[in-house]
């Protein structure tokens, strides 16, 4: 995705908004839910898991992101005493999502394995209200002509159009709530830069909604009356993507008509640096070990989409 | 250590002089500034008194150690060939052979509970007027009540927060949505050749554990301030018993057995305070089955690398005492397996020395995090928890370390023993068939629930 999130909108009918949405910033300003209670659980997570989980001095990416990503969730799993709806979750690790659509005459799909899902059993409730879903009408997307869309696309042979969400019917958390992103390579060429991890984001995000919607509404073009929100956060274990994407219709050929909505808070930091071992000048200490830069905000975003369709 | 002042000159070739010396009477009183230097054994020498001063400084040097990471680095300092005991391990009666390792007693059924805790029956839709006695300790309202009284629920509003009762309902239906999710809704591939227990019982078991852990949390608040690890590392090393080198530049030496578990727990819960006691700290519950073979003949090989001693984070961590551990038998040890090949009575035994290797490394390395060792023996008992599962049967095991001292010089003269108890392995379910589980037994999902529930008096 050399274009970034651009390109990904064009590929899915978006229209981009920067920030989040008014719901979950209403969740993390209400003083009720005491997000600040989670400060030392949160400093504890980061510290457990960028200096003490391992024998070795210092943790590799590949182990310390699942583990902080790990403790995050059992962070927002335990606030399920406080709000007993949140026991309605279900994470799903290693699933499997195909979704295909058709963009201006270009089959377009999203197959494979991805990241970590959460479930629920209610959807979340529409973010954007009507006025904002029919002004997306006007709205262009852009284009970078003389570049293709599909640049840097695979191009494969598909010989079936599969939509599938990746759980049989009947399963009782029916509705993609959260998708969960880990670049936890360790070089970093092999890790997606966040750009390109917000364009993946956004890509599967849509895939799972639009499969979402294909079952609940089948396969016709059309446009949703109610439209369906899937949220998507992405880590590299330190910078955090947080995304919001909500879709409008499945009328995807033409480029005219309702978008869909994506909002985006991109590149927060949860902190600045983990210094794992103090580091020496001259025999003197400058730098004791730690964590440098502790940024609560960016803990406050992903609780408040956790707990975003319950609240 | 002493010696008396006229064996000097007899001092070199003439070992067994130097050893009537160890029994001679303490130093006599020496004038306050002698002006010679304390006259004891050499250090170098190849001679029993020159180990006995090297093992005395030694244990100085660790019993002085600033820190307990330096405490921890100098106790496995030295690098020797040593057993690996491997907590799951196809040897035959292996748990016998892993008591007498770790002077562990078992125990068969679990600890008698102080107060009947948190088996709380399902209460009846309204609650009854219960007999609610004062001071809302939520374990004494169930204390010696019989059990057809009243529904044993504190209805006290005064409990802040947490629902007076235990739904098993709704905890069967978690427990039941995370089996039905791993194994029918969710599509997957086959599984891969021999890892069929990566495939569904794997991940059932991190599900149910932390669905479970997060639906009790507001009941146990210990389990609110508590670390989940997913696939930790514990290890400890130790000694215990004494044996001749056999071959080498050491050969004919009197060396400490020693011995190194490794262990990978799938799940295991930590708590920044320890769980209360289930028995004081001298108590005799049986005996720990002495055997006269080598352990190489279990079989038990020997490797030489670092000596790690670990309870799955670094000593910095808050978290510092075992609450739960979850292990997942491997495929190698399916019960299909043993089954075929004649062994039915070593299924158990299976889950039993999984229960006592794993959690005596686990308990003895929180010890060493508190600054216990083998000279420096625990002052309080250290408890753990562990459940042993293959995905569908599930045995609960106990553990109370009373003692470290384990090495030849330390356990003559101690009483003390660890104590493991354990249950046998439970079904927890019989079949899952077209999206519904068939013949849940609801025992082992309160056997469960009560583990995960366990936390000290005072919370």
């Amino acid at each position: 995705f050399p274009q970034g999130v651009r390109q990904a909108q064009w590929l899915t009918k978006t229209k981009l908004v920067e920030g989040l949405p008014p719901p979950v910033l209403s969740i993390i300003d209400n003083p009720a839910h005491q997000l600040e209670d989670y400060e030392e659980g949160v400093k504890r997570a980061i510290s457990h898991a960028r200096f003490w989980d391992t024998t070795e001095v210092a943790p590799r990416r590949e182990h310390y992101c699942p583990v902080l990503f790990e403790d995050l969730i059992h962070l927002c799993r335990l606030m399920a005493a406080k709000y007993p709806s949140l026991a309605k979750r279900m994470l799903a690790r290693n699933y499997k999502i195909s979704a295909t659509w058709e963009r201006e005459s270009i089959l377009l799909q999203v197959r494979g394995l991805n990241g970590i899902l959460m479930n629920s059993m209610a959807p979340i409730p529409p973010v954007a209200s009507k006025e904002e879903i029919l002004a997306t009408e006007e709205h262009a997307l852009e284009t970078f002509y003389p570049i293709s869309p599909t640049i840097d696309l695979q191009e494969v042979n598909v010989y079936k159009e599969l939509n599938d969400t990746g759980f049989r019917d009947g399963y009782p958390y029916a509705h993609p709530h959260t998708l969960f992103f880990l670049e936890s390579a360790n070089v970093r060429t092999n890790r997606f830069r966040p750009e390109q991890l917000r364009a993946k984001m956004l890509m599967f995000a849509f895939g799972n909604a639009l499969a979402k919607a294909k079952v609940l509404y089948g396969n016709d073009p059309k446009v949703l009356e109610q439209p369906i929100v899937v949220q998507s956060i992405g880590t590299d274990g330190q910078l955090f993507q947080f995304m919001v994407f909500q879709l409008n219709t499945t009328d995807l050929v033409s480029s005219n008509g309702i978008k869909n909505l994506v909002w985006i808070d991109s590149d927060q930091n949860l902190y600045e640096k983990a210094q794992c071992v103090p580091e020496v000048k001259k025999r003197v200490v400058t730098k004791p070990a730690g964590i440098y830069g502790f940024q609560p905000d960016t803990f406050k975003k992903f609780l408040a989409l956790y707990l975003h369709g319950t609240v | 250590m002493a010696a008396s002042r006229g064996r000097r000159l007899l001092w070199h070739g003439r070992r067994w002089f130097s050893q009537t010396e160890s029994a001679a009477p303490p130093p006599p009183p020496q004038p306050p500034d002698s002006l010679y230097p304390p006259i004891v054994a050499s250090a170098t020498a190849k001679s029993k008194a020159a180990k006995r001063r090297r093992l005395e400084h030694f244990n100085q040097q660790v019993h002085a150690a600033a820190s307990i990471e330096e405490k921890l680095r100098l106790y496995g300092k030295l690098q020797r060939p040593k057993y690996m005991v491997y907590p799951q391990t196809f040897a035959l009666n292996a748990d016998r052979w892993y008591r007498s390792f770790t002077k562990t007693v078992f125990v068969p059924g679990l600890p008698p509970r102080p107060a009947p805790a948190a088996a709380r029956a399902p209460a009846a839709v309204a609650p009854e007027a219960a007999k609610a006695p004062e001071g809302a300790a939520p374990q004494a309202a169930k204390a010696p009540e019989p059990a057809t009284a009243a529904p044993a629920a504190a209805e006290t509003p005064k409990v802040a927060g947490a629902a007076p009762y235990l739904d098993i309902g709704q905890l069967r239906s978690l427990a039941c949505d995370a089996l039905l999710q791993e194994s029918f809704y969710q599509n997957k591939k086959r599984p891969f050749l021999y890892r069929d227990q990566d495939h569904t019982p794997g991940p059932f078991l991190t599900q149910l554990v932390s669905t479970l852990a997060a639906f009790l949390c507001g009941r146990n608040p210990l389990l609110a301030a508590s670390s989940l690890d997913l696939k930790p590392e514990v290890n400890y090393y130790w000694h215990h018993g004494e044996e001749v080198v056999v071959h080498g530049h050491r050969k004919g030496r009197v060396d400490p057995v020693r011995f190194q578990i490794d262990d990978n727990p799938h799940l295991q819960i930590r708590v920044p305070k320890q769980l209360p006691e289930f028995v004081p700290l001298e108590s005799d519950l049986g005996d720990v089955p002495v055997i006269d073979h080598k352990p190489s003949k279990l079989p038990l090989f020997k490797k030489q690398y670092e000596n790690k001693v670990f309870i799955g984070s670094k000593v910095a961590d808050p978290c510092c005492y075992g609450h739960t551990q979850f292990h997942l038998i491997p495929d190698k040890l399916k019960r299909e397996r043993f089954v075929r090949a004649n062994l039915e009575d070593q299924i158990e035994v299976v889950y039993r020395a999984n229960g006592i290797a794993s959690l005596f490394a686990w308990t003895a390395a929180q010890a060493m995090y508190q600054g216990f060792w083998s000279e420096a023996d625990v002052t309080r008992p250290f408890v753990s928890q562990a459940v042993v599962t293959d995905g569908k049967y599930f045995a609960f095991f106990c553990y109370q370390l009373n003692t470290l001292a384990l090495t030849a010089e330390t356990i003559q003269n101690n009483p003390r023993k660890n104590i493991c108890w354990g249950t046998d392995s439970k079904p927890l379910y019989d079949v899952v068939e077209d999206g519904s589980v068939k013949g849940f037994n609801d025992e082992v999902l309160l056997q469960l629930v009560r583990f995960l529930l366990n936390r000290p008096k005072e919370l």
